[in-house]
């Protein structure tokens, strides 16, 4: 479903990624591991069409440019890191959910009662329906990527790039977040490509991480092998020790 | 329909003042919304130099003043918006070097200009009761096209407004819409030269959409107070200048940021306190 060849991309004198090659199936949900200035949000930002590269990059088996018709944009869904909007700002938490459909009615075209009565159910799934009419400006960092993630998923992507969506979050509503996208996974059969730098934070059924330093893949496996401490330790040039609870592997300073 | 538009302004430079009024009023505060929502307040002052600059070019090599801005403003536009989507360059240091280049140019045209310094002096700050007809035909023109083009691409404009990247990873066309915007900006920007002129422009651009940020959360609501401040100042202030013997331009903009700080002083949403929370949840 996606395959990237060879992929590399530089800025100026910096080579922010180089020669990557992945495989993800149609389903999947792949962590994209690694300390800060790895490359994890270039690689996404590739995916999603936002940056030029050099190399391959296929998505459902046709090759793809940096620049993408709508009908493949349409394809793909992308959660930022949740980011500050103007208080004032004139835009309430469901129709910032209805932007995100907005693409897929067309133009020329009012988004219908179907895409309301979706904005409203996503709203409610997501727990936060009775804040349906505030404006988004005044939610809380939590509430505004619950928008964010409903937003994502009445464009009915087939693909869903999330970059570090639970950073700046409270620790329980990391935790809240995780749990929907693991919903969300699991109830929809989407392809998930998931940037984080932090290890305790993974959704349950991330079952899969490539692990990424100074722009080169350096591990492409199974969850619990990418986080063993000898993996971290190399990934972070610096000594970090792992532990299981509760089925969940942890990380820690060795 | 146009024959009676053109009876209209044909009947009098008083009547024609009027309805350059409503249109210069209409068609910034339009543009004010995207100015203001989409924080690009050196965007419009380049775009207003830029047709600043174009129009004193015109007069320095005899061409028509009004078409040699909006060509600059276009050229400008066309410059811009790739220029402000480069991640290797700060958008502000490029604008802040666009708009003094375009200063300079404006200022050595009227250096260069030796008779008919007072009408490029005019584009600076308008004149509304000196207005042409073809002057009040082509502000009408854009107008139309600035309407149309807000109300057939609403809900892709909200979006884009809202958030350009997120736009873009949903399918919206948003790089020809913020374009397109650069486009209109130039176009508004270089038809209003005559009205409030190539400075006090900046005005209109900002004013009438920061004060319908003070007053409403609803986009729909933001257009239509953006539009009914701005209308409101243009006539107020061509009023104000009739009575008093004032320059128009300069009116208009006085009464603009009357408007402004009322909006302000009475703001709803600034006094968060007693916004009726009931309303939000009931909506």
């Amino acid at each position: 479903m996606i395959e990237v060849a060879n992929l590399s991309v530089t800025k100026g004198d910096t080579r922010l990624l180089s020669n990557v090659n992945l495989k993800v199936s149609q389903g999947e949900l792949v962590g994209i591991l690694g300390p800060n200035g790895a490359g994890k949000s270039t690689l996404i930002n590739v995916i999603a069409g936002f940056e030029r590269f050099d190399g391959a990059l296929s998505l459902w088996g046709q090759r793809q440019a940096w620049r993408r018709p709508r009908s493949t944009r349409l394809r793909i869904g992308y959660i930022p890191q949740t980011f500050e909007v103007d208080p004032a700002f004139p835009i309430s938490a469901v129709e910032a959910v209805l932007t995100g459909a907005v693409g897929r009615v067309g133009l020329l075209r009012r988004a219908g009662v179907s895409e309301k009565q979706d904005a409203m159910r996503l709203l409610e799934m997501m727990r936060i329906g009775h804040l349906a009419r505030r404006p988004l400006g005044q939610l809380s960092g939590g509430e505004r990527q619950k928008v964010f993630l409903a937003r994502a998923i009445i464009q009915k992507p087939d693909i869903l790039l999330l970059d570090e969506p639970t950073s700046n979050l409270d620790i329980a509503v990391q935790r809240e977040v995780l749990n929907l996208i693991d919903e969300i996974h699991l109830a929809h059969s989407i392809t998930m490509l998931m940037v984080t730098h932090d290890f305790n934070l993974l959704p349950a059924s991330m079952e899969r991480a490539v692990l990424l330093k100074r722009g080169r893949l350096v591990f492409d496996g199974e969850i619990r092998q990418a986080l063993s401490g000898e993996n971290l330790s190399k990934l972070f040039d610096y000594p970090l020790a792992t532990f299981d609870q509760d089925g969940r592997r942890f990380v820690s300073y060795a | 329909m146009l024959e009676s538009f053109s009876d209209v302004i044909a009947c009098s430079p008083i009547r024609r003042a009027v309805v350059a009024c409503i249109l210069s009023g209409a068609s910034c505060s339009l543009l004010s919304v995207f100015v203001v929502l989409m924080r690009m307040p050196l965007i419009g002052v380049s775009m207003s130099h830029a047709a600043f600059a174009g129009a004193v070019i015109g007069m320095v090599l005899g061409f028509n003043p009004f078409l040699s801005g909006l060509a600059l403003c276009l050229l400008v536009a066309a410059a811009l918006g790739p220029l402000s989507d480069r991640t290797d360059l700060d958008p502000e240091n490029a604008l802040g070097i666009v708009f003094s280049f375009l200063m300079g140019v404006a200022f050595l045209g009227m250096g260069i200009l030796t008779r008919t310094k007072a009408s490029a002096l005019n584009l600076m700050w308008g004149s509304l009761l000196t207005l042409s007809q073809t002057d009040v035909l082509i502000l009408a023109t854009v107008t139309a096209a600035l309407l149309l083009f807000v109300a057939t691409m609403f809900k892709e404009i909200g979006s884009v407004l809202f958030n350009r990247r997120l736009a873009a990873s949903s399918g919206v066309p948003e790089k020809g819409i913020y374009y397109f915007l650069l486009f209109l900006t130039g176009a508004v920007v270089s038809s209003n030269l005559a009205t409030v002129g190539g400075l006090l422009i900046f005005a209109l651009l900002v004013q009438p959409g920061a004060t319908a940020l003070q007053l409403t959360y609803d986009l729909r609501l933001f257009f239509v107070i953006s539009v009914l401040a701005g209308v409101g100042a243009c006539l107020s202030g061509l009023a104000v200048s009739y009575v008093f013997d004032l320059p128009s331009g300069a009116s208009v903009v006085l009464m603009s940021t009357i408007f402004f700080a009322a909006a302000f002083v009475f703001s709803p949403k600034r006094r968060k306190s007693k916004l009726n929370v009931k309303d939000w949840k009931d909506a």
